[in-house]
Order: structure tokens, then sequence, then C-alpha cells
């Protein structure tokens, strides 16, 4: 079975979309933040689905593997920042909706 | 590729290319330490400045210390005297920042120690985006810059406008970090390379002009857009700069912002000639934006904030200059990095007084500059200074920044654009000279409760006294700069 790399990009990018649309209709910051994760890991399939495409004789070229290490490295430091701050706003507010944090406008 | 082909790599070059960050990096771990014992404030203080002059000195030694290192690291890291030049920048950012931070917050205030860790952190990921010649590596370093930033903004975690700002920024900092993700998969999955060297290309150059590659890089560039605050992407920037405490807001607009542009400068690779129109274009929408945003603010942390836009307007003037000539002519990298020099002096400054005037009590708003001048001639000086400077006045090193980027501008043939650059900046006069006005040339209300002067630390006393002296120095005798850069 050998999944075309245009197939994997079209995954990705409809993936990506998702995790955009998401981010800006969702009002939950988890939620939110569950969409951005989506966002990172579409970039992830793109990577590792580009480096099968730039296989020279066989061997799968290696940026795209550790790319995506090292995203998903900085994402989960990034979670754990953003579940802080998350945290912090329940403390204040008693809610996790984007709400809760626009009290400054203009 | 095998351990000691690995371990080749770490030459001696190498080292001296990566050395001030390894300096900060230590530093850091140091302050981490000294966290645990009880040790003081004194010594973590003493290992900040120590980490931070020691970084300055390394880049100082790379400036001015003849051949430069160059591409190291199997080419994905670069130490030349600009970048050097750009390390100098990002340093004297965050110590003007932990300068004004000493006294900023309340005496008892906790993790007063991870706050300074953190303000360590940033400036290497800024070094790591100016020197990047692979985007994995500017990926590293754009979020070591960026995590702390989350965190240090919604440091006062006791106050809903803190965690606010934190949050504000996070959500849209992950938002734009998508965006670069997955522009660096697009341009990744049609050019087969990571390299700024290798899609400089000749050949990978007729590659990037294929869609799904421009697709990639129009998204890495509004990532990055977002970072340095440019149209469509800066609506955040008040919310966050007016939210976070003021020392951490004189880091993210100073220091994101140099290290922003110089990643810019450094990849103009990626963008093809006929953008730069384009490009001069969101400049200039950006600095309307910016102006006449600040002009109907009362507070005036945020009237700075939304003058920050409009500096990220002037300076992208420039970038479209270099894409519209020759990158590799310095004129471009040379006007932004003396702009950001001038900057980093002014924007600190005017950010660290009012963090100063914040600690007498209440936002600071123009209603609460009145009659400053009185009560703190010092500061009301310093602060007409760097009013002066944003403005672009002759004799400051604002006005120094501005002539440079705008004969860019005119050099690259966007004279239009340049022209309508120099009216905004006419109109941003508005707003600077109100502070100025309110200082010197307005009473406070009678039931209005004047807020008793506290005295300033020493910390913030040098920092102002330095960045006055830095403002004045590139301004009236701009020599020396414009022989380092």
């Amino acid at each position: 079975m050998n999944i075309p790399t245009a197939h994997l990009l079209y995954l990705s990018a409809g993936l990506f979309a998702l995790g955009v649309l998401g981010f800006m209709v969702r009002r939950n910051v988890i939620v939110v933040l569950m969409c951005v994760e989506l966002m990172l890991n579409a970039a992830n399939l793109a990577f590792l689905a580009a480096s099968r495409q730039h296989a020279l004789e066989g061997k799968p070229a290696l940026q795209g593997p550790i790319f995506a290490i090292f995203v998903i490295t900085v994402a989960a430091a990034e979670a754990a920042v953003g579940l802080a701050l998350i945290i912090a706003l329940y403390r204040l507010k008693q809610s996790a909706e984007t709400d809760a944090a626009a009290e400054m406008k203009g | 590729m095998n351990a000691q082909s690995l371990l080749q790599m770490f030459d001696a070059n190498a080292l001296r290319a990566v050395a001030p960050m390894l300096a900060l990096a230590l530093g850091l771990v140091l302050v981490l330490l000294a966290g645990v014992f009880p040790l003081g404030r004194a010594v973590r203080s003493a290992l900040v400045v120590a980490a931070l002059v020691a970084s300055a000195v390394l880049h100082a030694n790379l400036l001015l210390g003849g051949e430069t290192p160059g591409k190291v690291l199997a080419g994905t890291f670069e130490a030349t005297s600009t970048t050097a030049m750009w390390g100098l920048v990002f340093v004297a950012s965050t110590l003007f920042a932990w300068l004004y931070s000493v006294r900023y917050y309340d005496e008892d205030a906790p993790f007063k120690n991870e706050h300074d860790v953190l303000m360590l952190a940033t400036p290497i990921g800024m070094m790591l985006m100016a020197g990047a010649r692979d985007l994995i590596v500017f990926f590293i370093g754009l979020e070591l810059l960026s995590i702390p930033l989350y965190a240090l903004a919604a440091f006062r975690r006791d106050r809903a406008r803190s965690v606010e700002a934190g949050l504000k920024y996070f959500l849209l900092g992950a938002f734009a970090a998508g965006f670069f993700l997955y522009g660096t998969a697009l341009v990744y999955a049609t050019t087969g390379s990571l390299s700024l060297d290798m899609l400089a290309d000749p050949a990978q150059r007729a590659a990037l002009g294929s869609p799904m590659a421009l697709v990639g890089v129009a998204l890495i560039a509004a990532s990055v857009f977002f970072k340095v605050s440019v149209f469509p992407f800066h609506l955040w920037v008040p919310d966050v700069y007016e939210g976070a405490p003021t020392p951490v807001t004189a880091l993210m607009a100073t220091g994101t912002k140099a290290a922003g542009f110089a990643f810019l400068m450094s990849a103009l690779v990626l963008l093809p000639a006929s953008t730069a129109s384009t490009v001069a274009l969101i400049a200039v929408i950006t600095m309307a934006a910016g102006n006449f945003g600040a002009l109907a603010q009362t507070d005036v942390k945020r009237m700075l904030a939304y003058s920050g836009i409009a500096h990220a307007g002037t300076l992208l003037l420039g970038v479209a200059g270099a894409i519209h000539g020759d990158p590799s002519n310095g004129g471009a990298v040379q006007a932004s990095l003396v702009y950001m020099t001038a900057y980093v002096a002014t924007a600190a400054g005017a950010f660290g007084l009012l963090a100063l005037l914040e600690r007498d009590g209440g936002p600071t708003t123009l209603e609460s500059l009145k009659g400053l001048a009185q009560r703190r001639p010092w500061v009301a000086a310093a602060l007409t200074l760097f009013m002066l400077s944003l403005g672009g006045i002759p004799a400051t090193g604002g006005f120094l920044g501005k002539y440079l980027v705008f004969s860019v501008a005119v050099r690259s043939e966007l004279t239009g654009f340049a022209i309508l650059g120099v009216l905004l900046s006419v109109v941003a006069l508005g707003y600077y000279l109100r502070v100025i006005i309110a200082m010197y040339m307005q009473a406070p209300e009678h039931d209005a409760n004047v807020p008793e002067p506290r005295p300033a630390s020493a910390a913030a006393t040098l920092a102002s006294i330095t960045c006055a002296a830095l403002v004045l120095a590139t301004g009236i005798l701009p020599g020396w700069l414009l022989e380092l850069t």
C-alpha cells in the first residue's frame, strides 16, 4: 500500500484548515489550545509526507522527521505554559472562556 | 551522520560563534540554582548582570576581533559582524528591561527568581533567530523567545489584566507558530530544503515561485509579521503591551521587534523581488494604523504600544527597499541596525520611565503626567528626550534611524511610499508632543490626587541615564554607530 504524497498533503491542509477554523470560532480556551495543536500536527504530517517525497535512493530525507520531533517537543513546552495561563485565568474569573479575558478594548 | 562527525562540527570556530549564547545559558542555569539556596537578591542580580555582560563582551569580540566565524554547525548558524551587532542590541534590550524590573514588583512578590531566569532565556532565542541559516534553528529561536514571554506577560497573576495579556499573547503567538510551521512544511515539500542558503540557490528560487511554495512563504511572512506587529497582525499589541508588567513590555517592544527584523533581513531570499511594492504598501498601512491609533489614546503605555506598531511599519519600509534592491548591499541592513539600536534605547527608556511612574500609583495616563516637570524634573526631561527621539526630531537617535530607512526606500525607487511615510511621521508628532505639553505646560486638576514621588531605584536610574546617553550619542555623534554596523 502506498499512499501518494499529494493525498497526504491534502489531508494535512484539511487538518490545518480545521485547526484555523476552530481557533476562530471556539470560545473555550482549552478547545482553542487543542485547535492550535491540530495546526501543529497538520504541519508535522506535511513534513513527514514531504520527507518521504524527497527520499534519496530509498532513504527518506532527514530534515522532515527531525523538524517534526522538534515541533512535538516545543509544542509540549508551549502547552505547559498555556495550561498554566488557563489555570491563572480560571482562578481569577472562575471561567475558561475567552470572554473572561476581554477586559481591555480599543 | 555518525558521532565523530557531530563532534567535529563543534570546533573552536563554532564554539566562538555560539559562545555568547552559551554564556547566557550558563548564567540562566546558575540563576536557577541560586534560587534553590537562600543566597538573597544581591547574588542573583550579580549573576544576571554577569551573564549579560559576558554575552555582550563575547559579541563585541566577534564584532571587533577581526575575522568572524561565518557559517558553522553544518551551515545552520551564522556569526558575522552583523549578527554580532544584533546580539549587542538584544543584550542591551534585555539588560534595560531587567534593570527596570528590579524594583518594579512588590518587595514580597513571589517567583522573582523565575522571572529573571525567563528574562535571560529570551535573548538566547533572539540570537538564534538573528543567526539562523536554517528554518529549524529559527523556529527553536522563535519559541525560545516566545514561550518565556508568554509566562512573563502574565507574571502578575493576581491581576486580571496581566493574565489577560499573557493569555492573548500566548494564543495568538501559538497560532502564528502554527502558521510558520505549516508554511515551512509547504516550502519544504516543494523545494526539499530548509536551509536559507540552499533556498537562495537560483534553481531553488525557481521552485519557490510555484503556487504551493508561495503560499508557504506567505504563511512564514505572516507569522513573522505577527511577531513584529505589522498590519493586519497588530491588533493584539495594545492589549498585551498594556496588560503586561511594564518592564516585560519594554522587552517585548524592543527585543522581539529587533529579532524579528534581524530574521526578515537575513531571510529576504525567500521573498521574490516582485513583492517589494506589496511589502511597502503593508508598511505604510502599518504606520497609518499605528499613528492614528495612538492619537486616540489617553493611556501613555497604550499610546506607546501603538507607536511601536508605527515604528515596525517604518522598519518594514526598509525591508521593502532591501527586497527591491540587491539584498547583499549593506545599506538596508545598516539602516535597520541603526534604527533598532536607537529604538531599543528610546523605547526601553520610555517604557522604563513609565514603570517608574507606575510605582507612584495608578496607571500612567496623560492626566497623571500633568505637572510632572515640577514634581520630577529629571524624569520629565528624560521622557521628553525619548518622545522627541520616537518622533524622529534631529539630534536624537530616532532621527538618524528614520533618515537612513527612508533613504533606503528612496534609493530603491519606493519614493512614493517614502513620502507617505514621512508625512505619517509628522502625524506621529501630534501625540508625542501631547505628552511633553502635559508634563511641562499643564497643571494637575485641583481635585486630582497627585501621587507622592517615590525615589527611583539605582538600577532604574542607571538604565535611564544609559538610554538617554545612547539616544543622544547616536543622534549627535552617529559616526561610531555607522562605523560599527
